[in-house]
């Protein structure tokens, strides 16, 4: 008898509570966003640390528009699961968190909950994040809930199908919101535990910079082993072996997360925007550690061993070592006809115009993808933090078919990077054709 | 690499007619090679990293016409391909002398929108590409100002002749029968 009915008194039940659940939500957003505005006061103290805070942990590259009102939201997040937006979190009570308390802002910052129970997407830091001290959530609380309230309704998302469900995100997030990480490097100093908590916490360097599994949870394992899935641009690798690998060393670490530019590189896209906003406006002490926590407390045998070898000019000595056959006398002309206006003849770059090519960070780095993507698109014009700014470069995506930007690729890898293999055609047109559909 | 300064013959067609072969160092610019070994000397060097734009000339190819900034593109770039600088836009006689201005050229004149006249070439190269653009692909009439602040934008006058370079062009492009789409 039981087996007769059973299944349907079951789905009848399941039915009732599934309206139930949906009534108890949906009563208690509306319960949510009918809670008190709140009010903080806060001395000029509290304020600032937390306005110091809010740039260390970089609030307004995600959460400023280009041009649009401090903390409004509006910045388009793309992701391979869809395009989110950044939200407004001036203390509007409408369309920002004016409603939110200090245990909610909280809340929302380490677990990733908005107050009304929505899940946030995992683009919100929230994983890094979760080891974020409450002091420092209060703080960052005080001066968001202090700044103008901004009334800017968030736009729409427009994630595809399943990732638009929200509630998945809590499935995702059993999965791999509390996974141990590993540390990028090893230390025990107190700079290097507070480069840590600055880097992976509050910096949160490896959303962009560690790999990402299928679901685009952080691969925990090889934390900033570089991510190419994120843009146009690479974020690349950031273990001390991988800088190092690259000729990074502290000073010119130093001279980049200080102000975009430096002899390996000049920041780009996101990473200019993460020096101009955050990494600059760090003092001397948070600094140092940061340095210390990217590089180690001491460098690896396998990092000093690289900079050993790498120390001193890296054209030379690969220079004597090219044979001239057909395919790199071409490339040579290439560069000469192309590259050299503005690099120099030899690539050593023009001070103020152009960085120089010997040594190139991207150059140097065993993925050619950043190489081939500066060559194809060009680069915007560059604003760095001081005096120095950076005329665009132009992108030869016209001039060059794909088998000429592989060989010129391959040679100036070849020449100035020290890397022997050769880029292949296949790849530029890859690149070439996921330029023309964004 | 081989001395980056080692020439190699190089043979360039400017307004119609061929030069060379001459010997062209490997890393010359095309401008370089414009002044000092063909005596073309109306392309202008300003910035001289390929900002400013004055040193523009124009390569045609089949089918359309762009433009190119010949301070950071080097010379042997040029090998086989056909190139316009501000010495080419002018109708001449026979003696070479100058009869009538092309109508880029006279519209500036006409509109005084120039005062030194240092980034005048890149302004002519950019206007006559424009409109030649606009020959092969006719734009709305209420699209014609964006086309013309596109073309012109990259380009940098230190005397600010910005607004008189502007309706220079725009006058040319409205009296110039097929650059606008009737009806548009």
């Amino acid at each position: 008898m039981i087996a007769r009915s059973g299944w349907r008194r079951l789905l009848a039940w399941g039915l009732v509570a599934l309206a139930v659940w949906i009534a108890a939500c949906w009563l208690l957003r509306l319960a949510a966003n009918r809670g008190p505005a709140q009010r903080v006061d806060a001395t000029p103290g509290q304020i600032e640390r937390g306005r110091y805070l809010a740039a260390a942990t970089d609030c307004a590259a995600c959460h400023t528009a280009d041009g649009g009102p401090p903390l409004a939201g509006g910045v388009p997040l793309n992701s391979p699961f869809g395009t989110i937006h950044g939200t407004n979190i001036t203390p509007d009570a409408e369309t920002g968190i004016g409603r939110y308390t200090a245990e909610e802002f909280f809340h929302a910052m380490t677990r990733g909950e908005a107050r009304d129970g929505r899940q946030l997407y995992p683009a919100m830091p929230y994983v890094s994040y979760r080891t974020m001290t409450r002091e420092d959530s209060d703080a960052i609380y005080a001066y968001v809930m202090n700044q103008p309230p901004v009334r800017l309704a968030n736009p729409a998302n427009s994630m595809r199908f399943p990732y638009n469900i929200r509630s998945g995100i809590n499935l995702w997030n059993l999965l791999f919101a509390d996974a141990e990480a590993a540390s990028a490097s090893t230390g025990v100093s107190p700079a290097w535990q507070r480069g840590r908590y600055l880097v992976e916490t509050l910096g949160h360097c490896g959303e962009c910079h560690s790999p990402r599994g299928a679901l685009g949870q952080v691969d925990r394992d090889h934390p900033f082993a570089g991510n190419a899935s994120l843009g146009r641009l690479a974020a690349p690798d950031i273990t001390p072996q991988g800088l190092a690998a690259r000729g990074w060393a502290t000073g010119q670490l130093r001279d980049y997360l200080r102000t975009g530019l430096s002899a390996p590189a000049a920041a780009s896209g996101e990473m200019l925007t993460v020096v101009r906003l955050s990494t600059s406006q760090l003092d001397a002490a948070d600094f140092d550690a940061m340095l210390s926590y990217l590089l180690g407390d001491q460098p690896s045998a396998e990092a000093a061993a690289v900079a050993t070898t790498q120390s001193g000019g890296t054209a030379a000595e690969s220079g004597t070592a090219t044979t001239t056959n057909a395919a790199s006398e071409a490339s040579r002309r290439h560069y000469l006809a192309l590259c050299a206006g503005c690099h120099g003849p030899d690539g050593e770059g023009v001070p103020h115009v152009a960085v120089a090519l010997q040594g190139n960070s991207s150059v140097r780095d065993p993925d050619p993808r950043n190489l081939i993507v500066a060559i194809l698109d060009g680069l915007p014009e560059h604003d760095f933090v001081g005096l120095d700014r950076m005329q665009d470069m132009p992108g030869f995506a016209r001039e060059l078919g794909d088998a000429e930007v592989a060989a010129l690729a391959s040679w100036l890898r070849k020449r100035y990077g020290r890397q022997a293999s050769p880029v292949v055609a296949d790849v530029v047109g890859r690149l070439r054709a996921d330029a023309t559909t964004p | 690499m081989s001395d980056p300064r080692a020439t190699r013959p190089l043979t360039l067609h400017v307004n119609g007619r061929r030069h060379g072969p001459i010997e062209v160092p490997g890393d010359m610019m095309l401008a370089d090679v414009l002044h000092e070994y063909l005596g073309l000397t109306g392309t202008r060097v300003v910035c001289g990293q390929g900002v400013c734009r004055a040193c523009t000339v124009i390569v045609d190819e089949p089918g359309r016409s762009r433009e190119v900034r010949s301070c950071i593109t080097g010379a042997h770039h040029f090998e086989g391909k056909r190139i316009r600088t501000v010495e080419g836009h002018a109708k001449r006689d026979a003696s070479g002398r100058i009869v009538e201005l092309s109508p880029v050229q006279q519209a500036f004149l006409d509109h005084y929108a120039f005062q030194c006249g240092f980034c005048t070439p890149g302004f002519v190269n950019a206007a006559t590409v424009l409109i030649e653009k606009l020959r092969e692909t006719p734009v709305a009439r209420d699209e014609v100002e964006a086309a013309i602040t596109a073309a012109l934008d990259p380009h940098l006058c230190r005397c600010t002749g910005y607004v008189r370079y502007y309706e220079a062009v725009r006058a040319v492009v409205l009296a110039t029968p097929g650059l606008v789409r009737e009806g548009a």
